[in-house]
């Protein structure tokens, strides 16, 4: 098994992760551990268990065996697997953020409202909300924009929506799926420093999956997968730490 | 390869698309069934004595033509589902370098023969419930076997569903933006004027005058019901006019009042296209009408059959007209009830990548499936009170009597129209984002 260090108590601790579709073996045994403020790129070729592993560590698939602890400062331990559905869902919202490669805006909504969706479902009045994610828009140098549609806006911006989205919730943990997969090369590193600044530098974990080496080496950390196996563990400016899983 | 071969291939049954495809033949086995069934009944009016023909055959009529508008919401929601079905086969062929012409007669044929396979699994249902209808009592006696068609009947009304998929297919299609990469809808944002509100009231004026001066005009039966039946195809239209400008108005004040995120997103959903949303429950507004219309005459008429019936047709006719407008409710509402479960599950399935994010994301399925709903009912109880209050508007002497006359009667027909909104609402149940994503997982 492969272990990996890590400096900081960790916000998220997967012990002997292991998924399976039908014969497909998308988790082989996957321990990893992510601490607060660390940004941990998952890398690996297509069909590798990045996805899945991102799904599992942020509860939206459970994996078959394995256990996955939630341990953010100031709330109780979470065993995410022992959740129901509805719980994980609940915890999703609350605690985590998400900005995936599509955007999942809501096209009907404007700019400001899918920004201030995220608080509301959580209980915020719709005035607050939307003050909020006037102000978070604004910070992401989209002011002036927050009434239009999502239609209405380029790529670029339609992902600096979805990172406030991610962030306007004061979510610990944002997870990004290929969040600059869809953009070309300049947008993407626009994106990816509002990204980077919008969680680790605002004390946040960000997960994210990536095929593009040079969005993984802005990153603190780089995991490969390869078959459903972690096969390395890399900080930037160490060593990188080679395993097999078995 | 011909378009015919090319047409079937894409669009044989497969297991990836087998609930749209079940879904498209379905709402063309209802269409083809409750066209068969108003026909049928109509039909039976022709076995009646002459005199009581030309009195039932005119109401057949304009029964008829006032559930035109939901057939018609139907069928287009149908085909509309039909070209949505292969969205991908038809990008695919795009991608092949299949020229837009190719592609919408791939789609024409594909639409039409689904709902060939659609209608003539209507005629068996229509044969299947036949039965049931013929139990509907006129001229004091069960309809019986009066409600089978002739042959050639059926086999014109299985032409017309067909050809009204192949006409709304093309229609559709100019709604969809068919790629290489993807089939995607055109997304604009209408905003219905206060002008389209203008040209309704000054259109209703106009009928109004119309029809109280008829009888100056001319003396001749034939012309006055030519009319009459032209009136109410006109007011329709009209109804399509003012529909879209009174949802717009109530989506923007919804929008303005939502405090939730179920409210917020429903009252986008019907500003994203109002005439959509119309165009949806236009059969409510529809059954509004029948219901006060046709259910104030068929109090009034109640009223005065209370003298002894010596079995002439006409003794018959005060309840027969009751039992005309609860039929043709309750057909309007089935209409309504259908397109909307197949629009609504076709716009499911067509957000499926959206719905299955925003529930990863953590929005609970239950809050998207509140705002769908939500989108569908407001546009519906909006359409049904505006329009019931209209109606009365219009005929208001007739309606104050028709309340203070036969009070059971008008309350029999505000329990069919209550009914009918609830059949509306349980129809959309199917589709319900957690159901109808997660099946089969």
């Amino acid at each position: 098994m492969l272990e990996n260090s890590i400096d900081h108590p960790p916000v998220l601790n997967a012990q002997d992760l292991r998924r399976s579709f039908g014969s497909t073996t998308a988790l082989n045994g996957v321990n990893l551990k992510i601490s607060l403020g660390e940004s941990l790129a998952i890398m690996g070729p297509s069909g590798s268990g990045k996805s899945t592993l991102l799904h599992a560590l942020a509860g939206i698939e459970l994996p078959d065996t394995g256990s996955l602890i939630l341990d953010l400062p100031g709330q109780a331990r979470v065993d995410l697997q022992q959740l129901n559905d509805k719980a994980r869902t609940k915890l999703r919202r609350q605690s985590f953020g998400f900005v995936f490669q599509a955007g999942l805006l809501i096209p009907e909504l404007t700019a400001e409202e899918n920004v201030a969706m995220a608080l509301m479902i959580n209980g915020t009045s719709r005035q607050t909300a939307m003050m909020q994610a006037g102000q978070v828009l604004a910070a992401l140098g989209l002011a002036g924009m927050e009434q239009r549609r999502i239609g209405q806006l380029s790529g670029g911006q339609m992902q600096r929506v979805a990172i406030a989205r991610a962030q306007v919730t004061g979510a610990m943990v944002v997870f990004a799926d290929e969040p600059t997969g869809a953009l070309d090369s300049t947008t993407g590193a626009e994106v990816l420093d509002v990204l980077l600044a919008c969680t680790v530098g605002a004390g946040k974990s960000l997960v994210m999956v990536t095929h593009d080496p040079s969005v993984a080496e802005r990153c603190d950390r780089v995991v490969k997968l390869s078959d459903g196996n972690l096969i390395s563990d890399s900080r930037q400016g160490s060593s990188t730490f080679v395993g097999q899983t078995r | 390869m011909n378009l015919l071969h090319l047409a079937w291939l894409l669009g044989r049954p497969a297991k990836a698309r087998l609930a749209p495809q079940v879904l498209t033949v379905s709402a063309y086995a209802m269409v083809s069934t409750i066209l068969l069934i108003v026909l049928g009944g109509a039909y039976s009016f022709t076995s009646f004595e002459a005199e009581a023909q030309g009195a039932y055959l005119p109401l057949a009529g304009i029964a008829v033509v006032l559930l035109v508008v939901p057939l018609l919401v139907l069928g287009s929601a149908a085909a509309r589902l039909s070209a949505r079905a292969n969205d991908r086969a038809l990008s695919s062929l795009r991608l092949l370098g299949g020229t837009g012409a190719q592609i919408s007669a791939v789609t024409v044929i594909q639409a039409a023969a689904t709902a060939c396979a659609g209608a003539l699994a209507g005629v068996v249902l229509y044969l299947a419930c036949a039965p049931l209808a013929s139990l509907i009592r006129f001229q004091g006696a069960p309809i019986g076997k009066a409600i089978y068609l002739p042959a050639w009947i059926v086999a014109i009304a299985v032409f017309a569903v067909v050809l009204l998929s192949a006409i709304s297919a093309a229609a559709g299609l100019r709604k969809l933006v068919i790629s290489p990469l993807s089939v995607a809808t055109r997304r604009t944002v209408p905003v219905p004027s206060w002008v389209r509100a203008l040209i309704s009231v000054g259109s209703i004026i106009v009928l109004c005058l119309v029809f109280l001066n008829l009888g100056k005009v001319t003396e001749s039966i034939a012309v006055i019901i030519v009319v009459i039946l032209a009136g109410f195809g006109f007011g329709l239209l009209v109804l399509n006019l003012v529909g879209p400008y009174l949802v717009s108005k109530v989506g923007k004040r919804k929008l303005k009042t939502a405090k939730t995120p179920q409210q917020l997103l429903a009252a986008r959903m019907i500003l994203e296209s109002p005439a959509e949303s119309w165009r949806q429950v236009s059969g409510v507004a529809m059954a509004s009408f029948v219901a006060v219309v046709g259910g104030s005459g068929a109090a009034l008429m109640q009223q005065s059959a209370t003298d002894v019936i010596d079995h002439s047709w006409y003794d018959y006719l005060p309840g027969d007209i009751l039992t005309g407008v609860l039929v043709t409710l309750a057909i309007t509402f089935i209409c309504v009830a259908t397109s909307s479960a197949i629009s609504q599950s076709a716009s499911t399935l067509d957000r499926a990548p959206l719905y299955s994010g925003l529930h990863r994301l953590g929005m609970p399925y239950s809050t998207m499936n509140s705002a769908r709903t939500n989108s569908l009912m407001i546009p519906a109880l909006t359409a049904s009170i505006g329009f019931a209050i209209a109606s009365t508007v219009l005929v208001l002497p007739l309606a104050g009597m028709a309340v203070i006359l036969s009070p059971l009667t008008v309350l029999t027909v505000i329990v069919a129209v209550l009914l009918g909104l609830l059949l509306v609402r349980a129809s959309i149940l199917v589709a319900d984002p957690k159901k109808l994503l997660t099946a089969g997982r």
